[in-house]
């Protein structure tokens, strides 16, 4: 190899060596759904028709096998400003759902949220904005069933424009929503937006 | 036996359901209306109840039992004719249509139906602070160490192009 070829070569990794630098410096924000996962972009192939509902039985336990998510919950009640209640931030595995609704797999609403991180690190639904459509959510529940849900929209909303009604409203079969921060940080006011994936009852095990 | 199991559980839950909102047969009859208001009530929230039922300047004992908030006194409001009185909702009720009697003390019956509803959340969720925001510390290794290695090549390169110079 001539010189030249070589100091050629040692500018190349000088300029990649200064791009990683430059670039892992920059923030690393939870991630963001695609646009190919919000309902816009109609349903995915491969839809699983909807199960009876189940009786009410309050969860015990959330898994989300794609992710590697697998937490215990606790029930949640509403906040002073009517909002959902979340899990305490200092416990990075836990999940909450809201226990004066439908627990999941009983016809209706299921509401679930859990932390994307706390101030040590990512937290329990860091990766739910990775979710996508067709993947499963299973919920262990204290009758010794396993409610399965399907994906059917991960979908990103601002806070200023949450869509209550869409996420909120009782459902006329089994559903699920997972709630959790994203869509944007900025240091002064916090993560922008809320991730919720959507989803339905297709099974029990 | 699984099935018959669970169609057995299916039809118990069904007539508990069926229980909880029938009317308790001792209300039929001749009942007065009572008002309600407000007709549809979330937990905690304090109802009125008022009613002619019980006459001027009467009284009665109104019966909440049925979701658990006890028994409420009905006394005359402003306008004289009619009774009021007040119970709140409690916390843990169920969703549900709730029976609600007067007994007034002129011996008539009043009786409404209250439908309770539960609250839903309104607004996003406060789930994150951003403590998973920052450097990529993997990546800016990685670009150090790359760095670190151009400077060093560099280096060599240099010294073998004077030390090239100086043999010729």
């Amino acid at each position: 190899m001539s010189n030249r070829s070589k100091g050629w070569g040692i500018a190349v990794a000088a300029c990649v060596g200064i791009w990683l630098v430059q670039n892992g410096s920059e923030h690393v924000t939870p991630p963001v759904p695609s646009a190919a996962q919000a309902f816009a972009a109609g349903p995915s192939v491969h839809t699983d028709a909807a199960a009876d509902p189940l009786p009410p039985s309050a969860p015990v336990r959330l898994r989300i096998p794609e992710t590697d998510v697998d937490t215990p919950m606790m029930g949640l009640g509403l906040a002073a400003d009517g909002s959902l209640d979340v899990p305490p931030a200092g416990n990075r595995n836990m999940a909450g759902w809201f226990e004066d609704g439908t627990p999941p797999g009983a016809k209706g609403t299921a509401i679930v949220a859990g932390h994307v991180d706390n101030a040590e690190g990512p937290a329990v639904f860091y990766t739910l904005g990775a979710l996508k459509k067709g993947h499963r959510i299973e919920v262990d529940r204290q009758d010794g069933r396993t409610a399965v849900f399907t994906v059917d929209a991960v979908e990103v909303y601002e806070n200023k424009d949450f869509p209550d009604r869409k996420v909120y409203d009782e459902a006329d079969r089994a559903e699920i929503r997972v709630i959790t921060c994203g869509g944007g940080f900025s240091k002064k006011n916090g993560y922008q937006g809320n991730v919720v994936a959507f989803g339905h009852l297709i099974g029990v095990r | 036996m699984r099935t018959t199991v669970r169609l057995f559980t299916r039809t118990a839950l069904t007539v508990a359901a069926i229980g909880a909102f029938a009317v308790p047969p001792a209300y039929a009859g001749n009942s007065e209306t009572l008002e309600i208001y407000p007709s549809e009530a979330t937990p905690g929230t304090t109802v009125t109840v008022n009613t002619l039922a019980c006459g001027k300047h009467g009284r009665g004992v109104g019966d909440a039992n049925s979701l658990g908030a006890g028994e409420f006194h009905l006394n005359p409001s402003t306008h004289k004719e009619v009774v009021v009185g007040q119970f709140t909702v409690p916390e843990h009720v169920k969703p549900g249509t709730y029976g609600i009697s007067v007994a007034c003390d002129n011996g008539k019956t009043a009786r409404g139906d209250l439908i309770v509803k539960h609250r839903r959340p309104s607004g996003h969720v406060q789930t994150g602070v951003g403590g998973s925001v920052g450097p990529d510390t993997a990546q800016v290794t990685a670009g150090a160490a790359v760095l670190a290695a151009a400077a060093v090549g560099g280096v060599l390169l240099l010294r073998r192009r004077a030390s090239g110079a100086q043999g010729h």
